[in-house]
């Protein structure tokens, strides 16, 4: 772990500028603000209906905002069609459910899009998914179907499948979330090795002790708010800066 | 029964006491006892006004017989196969303009799917037999009966299909979308492909009314199998064998179709969904 010795660069992949967002008459987003530079680690933690989810679900237009922007590497994420598809296609996501596409092989799953969308032809399409698929240490799995793997083996291919577009930066929504317990640390793994290679990140967790060990800025929202944000994960965890947030990590104790 | 297997029958009711269990052997007893009573009493009607007899039965040991049943045979399941394809295509159209995001053609497709699961098979023949030749639209038989029974099937194949596309979970097309697929791709490539296998089993029953429905073909003199045993009838006044030819060739068919659809459905019913 050379956490400190990662060096995180000065230009933004992601900016959130003042969003506001309602369900109804809940105002679930407020104001929100938040940079992402390139090779950043950002961990979004905060009690359960906080709007950790959906703020991350924002960034690439899966909920819609009321107001504010956007900006997706300088161009400001548009509201459909074409252009909106090719910056989602630069931002991967992997979600809490894995969201495996049911019907696909494996490698199939990671090959859908690049073919799609980027037009890589097949045999380098495959090519690549294996590479990535060994790279998470599912590499013998290419063949079967999701639902004959284990949550954490289809855990790792999501984000395989992600990685297979060259995304910029990739957003983990509770990824470990829907997980048996004995399953979490591989997936964890897998992410605190991407971020060591320098990948942009923006990870919705409730696992404590891993947001400690690989953020390099913790964000803290609470209502819709950003509460407190630290670029000393460390130091936040042993001893935040507000109420709310000491409140929080305290509960999360008992 | 009481084998290994759960039946509906064991989910829905206890298992029956010492009590129950005499009462159900007396009704099973009483009812077996009516059936054959009844079956004895028809067997009897037929055999005074002599349906029973040698010769409205020996027609069935001449080759010809068969042969001419056989082309009916073959003239039904042409109808049903080019009215399932035709059905399916439009369908498929009628799905997709009422799950679309234009307001007109969604209210267009629902009216139109309406219209053709609430009119019945029979109308519809009657507009392309009576109606549509006024209109100047010649048809051959053959299209009569085929367009009818197709147009009937549309609707409903349409909201089949539309059930399995609502059954796919959304995020599948999440995750589809944050990989920049685009709509057509997501739905083709992902969606619809999942949404066909569930339904899969529903498409094939609506299959057997197909092809039930086929048999409204003589009205528009179409040589079907009910056409063609229609004719053996009236050249031989064979009512009771030729029906009961036809009848067991139909439930054959129909039977084969249901195991079809029972076997697809357990192919599928294999866990689709990942996660949990």
């Amino acid at each position: 772990m050379e956490q400190g010795q990662k060096i995180v660069g000065k230009e933004p992949i992601i900016e959130l500028r003042h969003i506001n967002k309602h369900f109804g008459s809940v105002q679930v987003l407020k104001d929100v603000s938040l940079t992402v530079h390139k090779g950043e680690v950002v961990v979004i933690i905060g009690p359960s209906g906080s709007g950790k989810s959906t703020l991350c679900r924002t960034i690439n237009r899966l909920e819609t905002i009321d107001s504010g922007e956007i900006v997706i590497d300088g161009a400001v994420l548009p509201q459909e069609g074409k252009q909106l598809a090719a910056l989602r296609s630069q931002i991967g996501m992997v979600f809490q459910s894995f969201n495996l596409f049911a019907h696909k092989r494996i490698l199939d799953n990671v090959t859908v899009a690049p073919r799609d969308v980027l037009h890589t032809p097949k045999k380098q399409a495959e090519a690549e998914a294996m590479e990535l698929l060994r790279r998470v240490g599912v590499g013998d799995q290419a063949h079967k179907v999701p639902a004959q793997l284990s949550g954490g083996q289809q855990q790792r291919v999501a984000i395989a499948r992600a990685l297979a577009m060259h995304p910029k930066a990739i957003l983990f929504d509770e990824p470990t979330s829907a997980l048996d317990p004995e399953m979490i640390g591989e997936v964890l793994d897998v992410m605190t090795e991407l971020a060591r290679e320098g990948m942009t990140m923006v990870i919705v967790t409730h696992e404590m002790a891993f947001a400690k060990a690989i953020a390099d800025r913790v964000v803290f929202l609470e209502d819709g708010q950003i509460v407190e944000e630290s670029t000393d994960p460390k130091a936040f965890f042993d001893e935040p800066a507000t109420e709310r947030a000491r409140l929080f990590l305290r509960a999360l104790e008992h | 029964m009481n084998g290994a297997h759960t039946s509906i029958r064991d989910i829905l009711y206890e298992p029956p006491g010492p009590k129950a269990r005499r009462a159900i052997f007396w009704a099973t007893a009483a009812s077996l006892a009516a059936l054959a009573a009844l079956a004895a009493l028809i067997v009897r009607q037929f055999y005074v006004t002599g349906q029973l007899d040698g010769k409205y039965w020996s027609i069935f040991t001449r080759y010809t017989t068969w042969r001419f049943l056989a082309k009916g045979f073959a003239g039904t399941l042409e109808v049903a196969l080019s009215s399932s394809v035709v059905a399916f295509a439009m369908g498929m159209l009628l799905m997709m303009g009422r799950i679309s995001r234009s307001r007109a053609l969604n209210w267009l497709c629902t009216a139109l799917i309406e219209l053709s699961r609430g009119i019945p098979t029979l109308l519809f023949i009657y507009f392309f037999f009576l109606f549509a030749p006024q209109l100047g639209l010649k048809l051959s038989a053959f299209w009569k009966i085929t367009l009818p029974v197709a147009i009937s099937a549309a609707g409903v194949v349409a909201e089949v299909l539309r059930s399995g596309v609502n059954a796919v979970p959304r995020g599948q097309t999440e995750a589809a979308v944050t990989l920049g697929m685009r709509g057509r791709s997501v739905f083709f490539k992902i969606v619809f492909p999942q949404a066909f296998r569930y339904v899969i089993p529903s498409l094939i029953a609506e299959l057997v009314i197909v092809l039930k429905d086929t048999t409204f073909a003589y009205v528009v003199n179409y040589a079907d199998l009910m056409q063609n045993a229609k004719v053996l009838i009236s050249n031989y006044d064979a009512l009771l064998s030729v029906y009961l030819v036809a009848a067991v060739i139909y439930i054959l068919v129909n039977y084969a179709l249901n195991k079809m659809s029972v076997a697809v459905a357990g192919l599928t019913r294999t866990p689709a969904m990942p996660g949990k």
